[in-house]
């Protein structure tokens, strides 16, 4: 008995330390950031993937929703991020890089849009094409808020994140607010719950929201027209919206208000991490990724259907294109292509 | 006999097991299955990893299931909603139109009675009270309105919780069959239903009580519970020996001797409910929690923390006067003995 027991601890103990012996070994170690959306999660997946098999790392990936997760990586914690809405947490995200805590690393997928939509099927039937379209009494009936009688709801951005702020202004300056509450759905999975569900009940969808999503695959959202963007127009428009930010909603001004610009997602590290030339590899490869919308948009289909299979989502991608062969030197291209 | 039953049994959970993976087996995905199903029995490379195939594939049922209940029982959860939602925006309305000294007013009026007019409880509650508006103008709505949600939500728990509390003291097929479902209620995360809340019934308030019900429920239902079992069995049977019907014995002896248990499991129930109306405002509903959200999402922890602030307040309000209740209760049913030397 006592030989058995001893038997159990010294194969316990053996196996711990083979495990930390592997670690030891590999020839680096990432920790990355993920986020509670799902293209966040196809990008992690996709980096950590060939960090994993193309440069052997020892990667960990740690969830959670946007502020933890970038204070993390602000403190040094998580070493890369691979999708930053940077225009989101503008504030806190140019004063970490300006403190020397992260450097940016370039643009992650070139093109986003944000906007208003409504779901195609009303959009139809009352023939909705325009923001203009919308300020009428009987249209904001459809989308009537319970909670506020009288005014229809828009379910907006998260309070916090520039885009809130953002589409407060514009309601104002379009004059939407006459209609419509701004609507805080506390977080993105609300937002998405909210609108699924809507769709499963047949109900009337006025939103705020953004591609590349898994969401937009699945529902049917018509995007409404506003006033062209204008890069003037815009600047004057952020520095009414920095002010209600740091002022409150009382130092609202008149202003001028576009369709949101097509925002870049970018990608970020600490600055320890960038600056050990140990990970020199890394940091070239996570600079030249990059994958246009459409691509994205077809991993998040897969992504889908997968069950939330995030490795074959990964695998799925690499086997279905060789763009990402030019993000990095050939003999560890050829490593991931083996592993596939 | 007994033996063979005993057998049975474990044969009958044999079969279910066996069945569930068979089930599993064949409803996997191609690409996860080895070719043929003799292979499992030639190769156990698979004992190493826990197998793809093993899966039991409740998913897809549970999705679909709610996706019935949206399109079938839609109307009737909008039911729900639409009184829920009424209740609320009535209750909210009036209240904020008050004047604020006039709502403190009723604050330490409601204190005074209900704590047997202890004056140290009411000034405590009056103090705390003016104090949430104090921290900041803007917290005054906000508390009026997680105060509203908290007090629908209550009334919830306690028009159900308690008399399933009492059904489960009074017969022990119910209780064994309640303990499991509390059991879920109290450890499930709480997103596993705050996100079917939307979509059954929309962002905003109703969601949060519904949240309120699943989480604070339970500890009145468990409290209601064993207050009824604890009434000593000589005092029934005095009850009964005077001729006293079931339904007398519960109302006029076991309820009344509960009460300061149910009145606790009152008082749990809240501070639980004002626990999950924070968490709610993760799910679009406006109180104070969403200060601190917001707090957060900006990484400002200052205001994070003065919003945390008025909601301890705010749970210090609600627990003094339930618990104050409670102990006039109590000295009402079990009078404190005196002792004299």
């Amino acid at each position: 008995m006592k030989f058995l027991k001893k038997l159990i601890f010294s194969a316990f103990f053996i196996s711990t330390f083979s495990l930390l012996g592997t670690s030891a070994n590999a020839a680096c170690k990432v920790h990355l950031g993920d986020f509670d959306w799902d293209s966040a999660n196809v990008h992690t997946a996709i980096v950590s993937y060939i960090l994993k098999n193309g440069y052997g790392c020892d990667v960990e990936v740690t969830k959670g929703s946007t502020t933890p997760i970038m204070a993390a990586h602000y403190d040094g914690q998580l070493d890369i991020i691979t999708e930053v809405w940077r225009d989101n947490i503008v504030q806190i995200h140019e004063e970490a890089v300006a403190k020397g805590q992260i450097v940016e690393l370039g643009v992650n997928t070139p093109s986003s849009t944000q906007g208003f939509y409504v779901d195609k099927a009303t959009s139809d039937k009352y023939n909705l094409k325009t923001v203009e379209d919308m300020m009428k009494p009987e249209i904001a009936k459809l989308f009537a808020d319970p909670e506020a009688p009288g005014k229809g709801r828009m379910t907006s951005c998260i309070s916090g994140w520039t885009c809130y702020t953002i589409n407060m202004v514009k309601h104002k300056v379009y004059g939407l607010d006459k209609f419509y509450t701004n609507f805080d759905p506390g977080s993105g999975g609300a937002l998405d719950a909210a609108i699924a569900g809507a769709f499963k009940k047949g109900k009337p969808v006025f939103t705020y929201y953004w591609t590349p999503t898994g969401l937009m695959g699945k529902v049917d959202l018509v995007q409404l027209k506003e006033p062209a963007y204008d890069n003037a127009c815009w600047t004057k428009m952020m520095v009414v919206v920095e002010d209600i930010k740091a002022n409150g909603p009382d130092a609202y001004k008149d202003t001028c208000a576009s369709a949101f610009v097509d925002m870049s997602l970018t990608k970020s590290a600490t600055t320890k991490f960038a600056n050990d030339p140990a990970n020199k590899p890394i940091i070239d490869f996570v600079k030249k990724y990059s994958v246009p919308t459409a691509e994205v948009n077809k991993a998040l289909g897969f992504y889908m259907t997968a069950d939330g299979d995030l490795e074959a989502t990964a695998k799925d991608f690499l086997q279905g294109s060789s763009a990402w062969t030019e993000w990095m030197p050939a003999d560890v291209a050829a490593k991931v292509k083996a592993s596939l | 006999m007994k033996k063979y039953k005993t057998y049975l049994k474990y044969f009958i959970y044999f079969v279910i097991s066996v069945s569930v993976i068979i089930i599993s087996y064949r409803s996997a995905k191609p690409r996860y299955k080895p070719e043929h199903y003799t292979d499992i029995f030639k190769d156990f490379s698979w004992l190493n990893d826990w197998p793809k195939w093993l899966d039991f594939p409740l998913m897809q049922p549970l999705n679909s299931g709610f996706d019935w209940l949206i399109v079938n029982y839609g109307m009737f959860f909008e039911g729900i909603n639409n009184f829920l939602l009424g209740l609320y925006t009535s209750m909210r309305n009036s209240i904020v139109d008050l004047p604020w000294p006039l709502v403190i007013a009723i604050v330490i009026t409601i204190t005074y009675f209900a704590s047997g007019r202890k004056t140290q409880t009411t000034v405590l509650v009056a103090f705390c009270t003016f104090f949430l508006g104090f921290l900041s103008p803007r917290y005054w709505d906000k508390c009026i309105m997680t105060t509203c949600i908290v007090v629908i939500g209550m009334l919830l728990c306690i028009v159900i919780g308690i008399p399933v509390g009492i059904a489960m003291a009074r017969n022990k097929k119910v209780r064994n069959a309640l303990l499991p479902i509390l059991d879920l209620m109290q450890t499930i995360p709480s997103f596993c239903y705050l996100i079917p809340g939307i979509l059954l019934f929309g962002l905003g308030a109703v969601p949060a009580i519904i949240a309120i019900f699943v989480y604070a429920v339970p500890p009145l239902i468990r409290l209601t519970d064993l207050g009824i079992r604890l009434v000593d069995k000589e005092v029934i049977e005095a009850s009964e020996a005077f001729g006293a019907s079931k339904k007398q014995t519960l109302w006029g002896v076991q309820i009344p001797l509960a009460l300061p248990n149910i009145m606790q499991g009152i008082n749990q129930c809240t501070m639980m409910s004002l626990a999950m109306v924070v968490i709610a405002s993760m799910i679009g509903t406006r109180g104070i929690g969403d200060e601190v959200l917001l707090g957060l999402q900006q990484l400002n922890v200052g205001m994070a923390t003065e919003a945390g602030i008025a909601i301890v307040l705010l749970a210090i309000i609600f627990d003094r006067i339930t618990q104050s209740y409670g102990e006039k209760m109590q000295e009402r049913t079990q009078p404190k003995k005196k002792i004299n030397f």
